[in-house]
């Protein structure tokens, strides 16, 4: 399945779910973030040599490592 | 007292807030986790506290416990009468993520509340107005609209708030028709579902508040713009501390110089006159004359604090600090090290991962804070000749500074990679990075101008009566018995000659070993030191700078860049061991890295000393 960490830079994603194996209290801040089932993000930078990726969501930008990108399932907006 | 207390999300314009309320100064900046501890100050007859900012009652970082312990205990304490949470106004659904948290609190025990909607001229800006009756009531709790910037609004806000603290508890009341009719009516009310629907209501889209920034993020997070302004960046901050400081500097020096000669002129020779030459305007005076460029670095690091950057500069340098150990987030305690090490150690508080955040904090101390600039830049001005290339654009001395930061940030880097091979691992010690982009802002003028003075006061103050009393003792111990012939044979020069095995392997002689002893009080006084001794040395000369004194003294190479490495990687601030047990916990620890960076710090002089010659 396709993580956030698989998305193409300007594309906008659906999250379909989190994978196991994050910390409970990391978990939170996702979804309290806005990382929920159903919601959209834009995926807007990539760094190079597998740095942080930069995501719009809701009202804000953050940065994420691969460690977190790569456990949040998403499906490409049609 | 009655108690107020200030709460939200990080980086939405609490502490500027809490300014304008107390008449304080907390430090306000650009990017989430400015403030890290309670700060208290006075607003009408109660205590404001200034909270730091959490995205959420569940917390990831240290900082964030803080907040969340401190307002677990307000609920719970009678004398809180009233919690401000503040929201930044431009990013409602964010800020109401925490702010609905905080309200279902708030009603749990029964304490009262009151939105503070910040950042209201930004949201005029966009040409958007938010309907403050319709929100609050549709989220059942007094909203009021302002601007802790322009200040509009804040007086309305002001009364409103006093009279809700001062209003007496009503008790219990039961949920009432405006909380129970709100647009959130799903039960249980979950805040996040709750947020999101105010914010689709009230708010501005996403889409126009980010636009800008991702527009200048297209740029500064570009993969070759983007590092290319990074390193650019980078180096015109060390650069600048030398370029733009030097003309200032010679002006201070100049108008001393010429004081001192006006001054001992009036007075004519004596004993007066030569404590006057050698330890006020020898020993005070050599110090003064780097003012200047404290205020310069307070400057720069301030504008980039200001400017929105950091939080860019800490996600590229994400991936190359972790493969030593240390998060992106450590980027931020890093750079601020270099005007002084303690408050970068608390803002290590940020750094989510506890491991990580010990490893920044046991290497900040490596950052060349502002009370090596003295030493640097008297070294560096006898042993470096003043070369340009380039046109000026690159000055010789400018890049022995920009070295010598160089290299306590690469020693820095090196301890953290061995420390992060040998800590040992638990559960929680691997919290992911996760960092908030903040919009860019102009820099606020007037805060900055005001840091910039205050830092130069605080440069003074702190270690300029420590200066005055070594010159003064130094002095006296080094002009006495004056008729024993000279500085050799004073006082002062039977201690040196007794500790001057300790220095000899270091190519240095024992003026040198009393002044580094000396800066173990505070580093600044190794400029202060050698300016008594060598005054007290070149009696009848013409007062010439202390640099040109020393060239002419004579001081090895090897030797020279040997004091210099000592400085660089010595830990000689009291106060900042201090700061480290408290933030630590552990007395072990920090001796142990005190001798350790000593030794580290010897030896590296002792090879310089040996290998250049
Ligand atoms: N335009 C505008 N900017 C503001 C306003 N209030 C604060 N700011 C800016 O927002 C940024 C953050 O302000 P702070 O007061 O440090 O925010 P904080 O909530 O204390 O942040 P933390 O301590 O990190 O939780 C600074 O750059 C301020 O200058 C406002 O009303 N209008
Ligand atoms: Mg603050």
């Amino acid at each position: 399945m396709l993580t956030l960490w698989d998305a193409p830079k300007g594309a906008s994603v659906t999250i379909t779910g989190l994978k196991q194996g994050l910390h409970q209290l990391v978990l939170n801040r996702l979804s309290e973030m806005g990382l929920d089932q159903g919601q959209t993000v834009l995926c807007l930078r990539r760094s190079p040599f597998n740095g942080p990726v930069v995501v719009a969501i809701a009202d804000c930008v953050y940065s994420l490592e691969q460690q977190i990108a790569s456990h949040i399932f998403i499906q490409p907006l049609s | 007292m009655k108690r107020i207390i200030l709460v939200g999300k990080p980086n939405s314009g609490k502490s500027l807030l809490f300014n304008q309320l107390t008449g304080l100064r907390q430090k306000v900046a650009n990017f989430p986790g400015v403030t890290v501890e309670l700060k208290t100050g006075r607003f009408d007859a109660f205590e404001l506290v200034d909270f730091p900012g959490t995205y959420s009652m569940s917390t990831l970082s240290r900082d964030e416990d803080i907040a969340v312990e401190k307002i677990n205990q307000a609920l719970l304490d009678d004398n809180t009468a009233l919690i401000i949470c503040n929201l930044d106004a431009t990013r409602l659904e964010s800020s109401l993520v925490f702010g609905m948290q905080m309200l279902a609190l708030a009603r749990r025990f029964n304490k009262k509340m009151l939105f503070a909607l910040n950042m209201i001229d930004e949201v005029e800006r966009f040409g958007h107005h938010i309907d403050v009756n319709a929100l609050a009531a549709d989220v059942g709790c007094p909203v009021a609209a302002l601007s802790a910037k322009t200040l509009q609004g804040i007086s309305e806000f002001k009364q409103q708030a006093l009279a809700l603290a001062n209003a007496p508890t009503v008790p219990a009341e039961p949920m009432n028709e405006a909380t129970t009719a709100n647009i959130a009516a799903d039960t249980p009310v979950n805040p996040l579902v709750q947020s999101r629907k105010l914010a689709a209501k009230y708010g501005i889209k996403a889409s126009i508040v980010l636009k800008t920034q991702n527009r200048i993020d297209a740029f500064m997070l570009n993969n070759v713009s983007g590092s290319i302004a990074f390193l650019l960046v980078m180096f015109l901050l060390f650069q600048s501390i030398f370029t733009f400081a030097t003309p200032l500097m010679d002006g201070v020096e100049n108008a001393l110089g010429a004081l001192a000669q006006a001054i001992t002129g009036m007075i004519g020779p004596g004993m007066l006159s030569d404590f006057l030459n050698d330890a006020i305007f020898g020993g005070l005076g050599s110090f003064l004359v780097f003012v200047p460029q404290i205020m310069v670095l307070t400057l720069i690091i301030g504008l980039l604090e200001d400017s929105g950057y950091l939080a860019r500069a800490a996600l590229i340098c994400h991936r190359p600090l972790s493969y030593f150990g240390l998060s992106g987030r450590s980027f931020i305690p890093y750079l601020s090290a270099h005007a002084c090490a303690i408050p970068a150690i608390m803002a290590a508080r940020t750094i989510e991962s506890p491991r990580k955040r010990l490893i920044t904090m046991l290497t900040i101390p490596l950052m060349s804070c502002s009370a090596r600039l003295p030493v640097y830049a008297l070294l560096i001005s006898v042993l470096i000749p003043q070369q340009q290339y380039l046109g000026g654009l690159i000055n010789l001395q400018g890049v022995a500074f920009f070295s010598l930061y160089l290299f306590g940030i690469l020693t820095a880097l090196l301890v953290s990679f061995v420390l992060s091979r040998t800590a040992n691992d638990d559960a929680k010690s691997d919290m992911p990075f996760i960092l908030e982009l903040p919009t860019y802002r102009l820099p606020h003028w007037k805060p900055l101008i005001h840091r910039v003075v205050q830092s130069a006061k605080q440069f003074i103050y702190r270690a300029g009566p420590v200066i005055f009393v070594v010159s003064l003792v130094i002095w006296t111990l080094g002009y006495f018995p004056s008729d024993a012939g000279g500085l050799e044979y004073s006082y002062l020069g039977q201690i040196g000659h007794f500790i001057e095995p300790l220095f000899t392997p270091l190519g240095i002689d024992w003026r040198y070993g009393i002044a580094i002893l000396m800066s173990f009080l505070a580093r600044e006084v190794f400029v202060g030191a050698l300016g008594t001794l060598f005054g007290i040395e070149g009696a009848d000369e013409n007062i010439a700078g202390l640099a040109a004194n020393i060239q002419q003294d004579g001081l090895a190479f090897g030797a020279g860049i040997g004091i210099l490495l000592f400085y660089v990687v010595a830990l000689q601030c009291v106060a900042t061991v201090a700061t480290l047990k408290a933030e630590t916990g552990s007395t072990k620890l920090v001796l142990g890295l005190v001798a350790g960076y000593g030794a580290l710090a010897y030896l590296l002089a002792f090879m310089a000393a040996s290998l250049i010659g």
